[in-house]
């Protein structure tokens, strides 16, 4: 075997496998999950009926989906910019700031990470209980008489309820991220602006921001491409979508249509519905951080 | 970054896909499916059930849930046994339904299926044209006792597309209201027997402190079938064809003057507070297990309650079942009742041993097994007082047996418009809709399902 015939077969051999894999997890569901939104197709019956663009038709037309789009960024908002002030104060303090038991710290408030977001749910769902939960117990013992509010069932209410958990979630990995990047940042960087007469704050914006916006913006467009995609479990663990649709995310109304009410080409349109809407969020969300990349010479 | 993105989306829709994974082969599944030793003696569906000889492969699908499967193997092994060339394959789990699934789309199902748990949607098989026609055979079936399997059944089939049947109830429940004996005669309140006197004792509950009515808010079938629907057949003269219309999604059986009466005596209960403010957001086990604590007297439910909550009952909990509170004084209490059916495969492969066997199953016996084996009801009139089923399943048969109740038929909403009424009834026991907008929820969701 020639050199040159050495050199394809061993890229051939990564790469192959890997393609394969790819065509037969990812392409090929999406473009059968493509193939099936133009189908009216109940999920369980031999007959399939081709309708073309009806069901996206019908999708413009259903306001449950306008309701879930809303609540979808609803989540992306709120998680981007709970998740993102918070991890980025904690990493700050953990690293910047000389807080004794620093590293206790960092597991702390790692632990939400590694519990399964099922679990996550059921605790809060606890928390926000009306009758025994921790919440309407402590306002209890300001306000002298009972409080029954129920968080998740109140439409003016349900949607902030699930964001606080999601924030909750979030935070220590994305804190894990900017730790990383934050001791990667020679300290003589600081020492130099410590020598200027830097303030804290001044250093946080000159000097940690620039260095570590290639990790944050890597948080930001993740916190943002999870939440299109998987906020459905912790939705579904806590309100199943209600109360009257009020919770409704596109995948949590995707599962609802396709395996609850039996109409499989519309949840299909949905899925389509959430990976356009994933890929435009993405592509403007790269035009937006566009900023000069610094890095260390 | 982008390509991540896509990544991630691909990941969802792969999730999606793989679910209908099997429908690959949906399009072509209309070959016909040739049995491999087909059994042509048709003289087997008339002839009292089980006859000698039955040949070939038989297949039987069952969901393993809360009823176990101890009586499944049990029954099974006598077909064998009175069968003993045919060769039975049982395929049978908690996640069954699923598992089959892809056979279903293709074409190739089992020959019996009972329809229970998750996954499972009677109605849609038969919309799907997935189940056979049995309409015939259960005008003439008998049991091998020599009864006639319909005159023993406590809930007959449900009538669908004009009065077919496809499913036979094999599981027979009621949804009803349930409340703690012993603390109603430790408090000295009265169990209701009417409208006016469930009203009378809530004031009195609410007075003591306690929420007189709990529901399962994220769940609102339960309250839907505990109580709003008992109410519009009460409404209706006790005349369960109400529910049947509705089932047929008949224009205006939405909007009746009774499902209006009905509507009004929830609206009744959320402003007059009966209903407890936390219910809304609380699923199945929250609510039941406050139910428990006594935080609330009464709930909204099925049988099947005391067999869940076994683990939590607390000490001296004596539980009581009504089956209908909504009712004028001296009216029928009304039983809205829920079964799990078994039915036969349209592409069985051996429909005659799937009839054999469903007629070998209908029995005084195997309903007294079941009984005891599953602490629930066989849909078979059977003598369980000297069985072991608990004690709230043999208070509900006295009001099953009793001439002061009146048993609806059970009717299975289409989905689209199952939830949709799920949803109208959460908004309107919080009061964001009046029972006009109920109606007219309801009333679209059925013209638009009737399409």
């Amino acid at each position: 075997m020639s050199q040159r015939a050495k050199r394809k077969f061993f890229i051939a051999a990564f790469i192959i496998p890997t393609l394969v894999f790819f065509c037969v997890f990812t392409l090929y569901p999406i473009f059968r999950g493509i193939y099936i939104s133009f189908y009216d197709w109940s999920g369980s019956a031999k007959n399939m009926d081709f309708i073309g663009l009806d069901n996206f038709r019908e999708l413009l037309k259903d306001p449950i989906i306008w309701t879930a789009i809303k609540n979808d960024y609803f989540l992306v908002v709120g998680k981007v910019i709970g998740i993102l002030l918070l991890a980025t104060l904690f990493a700050i303090a953990i690293t910047r700031l000389n807080i004794r038991g620093s590293s206790f710290y960092r597991v702390i408030f790692f632990i939400p990470n590694i519990i399964s977001v099922v679990v996550i749910g059921v605790l809060w769902r606890y928390v926000y209980n009306p009758n025994m939960g921790f919440i309407n117990s402590f306002l209890t013992l300001f306000k002298g008489e009972q409080v029954q509010t129920a968080w998740l069932g109140q439409e003016n209410t349900a949607m902030w309820s699930l964001l606080w958990p999601s924030i909750w979630a979030g935070i220590g990995f994305y804190m894990i991220l900017l730790i990383a990047a934050i001791l990667s940042i020679p300290s003589e960087l600081y020492e130099a602006a410590d020598l200027d007469g830097a303030s804290q704050g001044r250093q946080f914006w000159s000097v940690t921001v620039p260095l570590i916006w290639e990790q944050m913006k890597v948080s930001i467009l993740h916190i943002v491409m999870t939440t299109l995609n998987g906020s459905f479990i912790i939705v579904w663990i806590m309100t199943e979508g209600g109360p009257d649709n009020s919770t409704q995310v596109m995948g949590s109304y995707l599962y609802q249509m396709g395996f609850r009410q039996y109409h499989m080409g519309y949840a299909a349109a949905i899925g389509v519905l959430i990976l356009i809407l994933s890929f435009i969020t993405t592509v403007v969300l790269q035009r937006l951080l566009r900023r000069e990349t610094i890095e260390l010479a | 970054m982008l390509k991540k993105g896509l990544m991630v989306c691909a990941v969802l829709l792969l999730a999606l896909t793989a679910a209908c994974g099997g429908g690959n082969s949906g399009n072509n599944g209309n070959k016909p499916t040739n049995a491999p030793e087909p059994t042509t003696d048709n003289s087997s569906t008339t002839e009292p059930a089980a006859p000698a000889g039955l040949k070939g492969n038989f297949e039987i699908q069952y969901f393993v849930g809360g009823y176990g499967d101890a009586w499944w193997k049990e029954v099974i092994e006598e077909f064998q046994k009175a069968n003993p060339d045919l060769k039975i394959k049982q395929s049978a789990g908690p996640e069954i339904n699923d598992q089959m699934k892809p056979r279903w789309i293709q074409g190739n199902p089992p020959d019996v299926v009972y329809i229970d748990g998750k996954g499972s949607n009677e109605r849609q098989m038969i919309d799907d044209g997935q189940l056979l026609d049995l309409t015939d055979f259960l005008a003439s079936a008998t049991n091998p006792d020599g009864d006639k399997v319909s005159d023993i059944l406590i809930s007959q089939p449900t009538a669908y597309d004009g009065g077919k049947n496809f499913t036979l109830p094999l599981v027979f429940g009621s949804w009803g209201i349930f409340y703690d004996k012993a603390l109603f005669k430790e408090k000295g309140w009265a169990v209701p027997t009417d409208w006016a006197s469930f009203l009378a004792v809530s004031e009195q509950i609410k007075g003591a402190g306690t929420s007189p009515l709990i529901h399962t808010g994220v769940y609102p079938y339960y309250i839907n079938g505990g109580l709003i629907d008992s109410a519009m057949v009460a409404a209706n003269g006790g005349d369960g064809s109400i529910l049947t219309k509705q089932a047929a999604l008949e224009a205006g059986s939405f909007s009746s003057d009774a499902v209006k009466t009905a509507l009004n005596q929830i609206v009744e209960l959320r402003d007059k507070g009966f209903i407890d403010k936390g219910a809304v957001s609380l699923n199945h086990t929250d609510s039941q297990s406050q139910w428990l604590q006594h935080k609330a007297a009464f709930i909204p439910n099925g049988l099947w309650l005391e067999n869940e909550m076994k683990k939590d009952i607390p000490a001296g909990f004596d539980f009581g079942f009504i089956p209908s509170v909504a009712q004028a004084a001296g009216a029928n209490s009304i039983v809205i009742p829920y079964t799990n059916t078994i039915a036969i495969a349209k592409d069985a492969k051996n429909p005659d041993a799937a009839k054999a066997f469903l007629q070998f199953v209908f029995t005084k016996q195997h309903a007294v097994r079941w009984a005891e084996l599953t602490g629930a009801i066989m849909n078979v009139k059977a003598d369980l007082d000297s069985s072991s089923a608990g004690s709230v399943v043999k208070d509900a048969m006295k009001f099953f047996n009793s001439d002061k109740t009146t048993v609806a038929p059970v009717a299975v909403l289409n989905a689209d418009v199952e939830k949709a009424k799920q949803d109208a009834t959460l908004a309107l026991t919080v009061g964001k809709i009046q029972p006009e907008e109920w109606m007219k929820r309801l009333e679209d969701a059925a013209a638009k399902a009737r399409k």
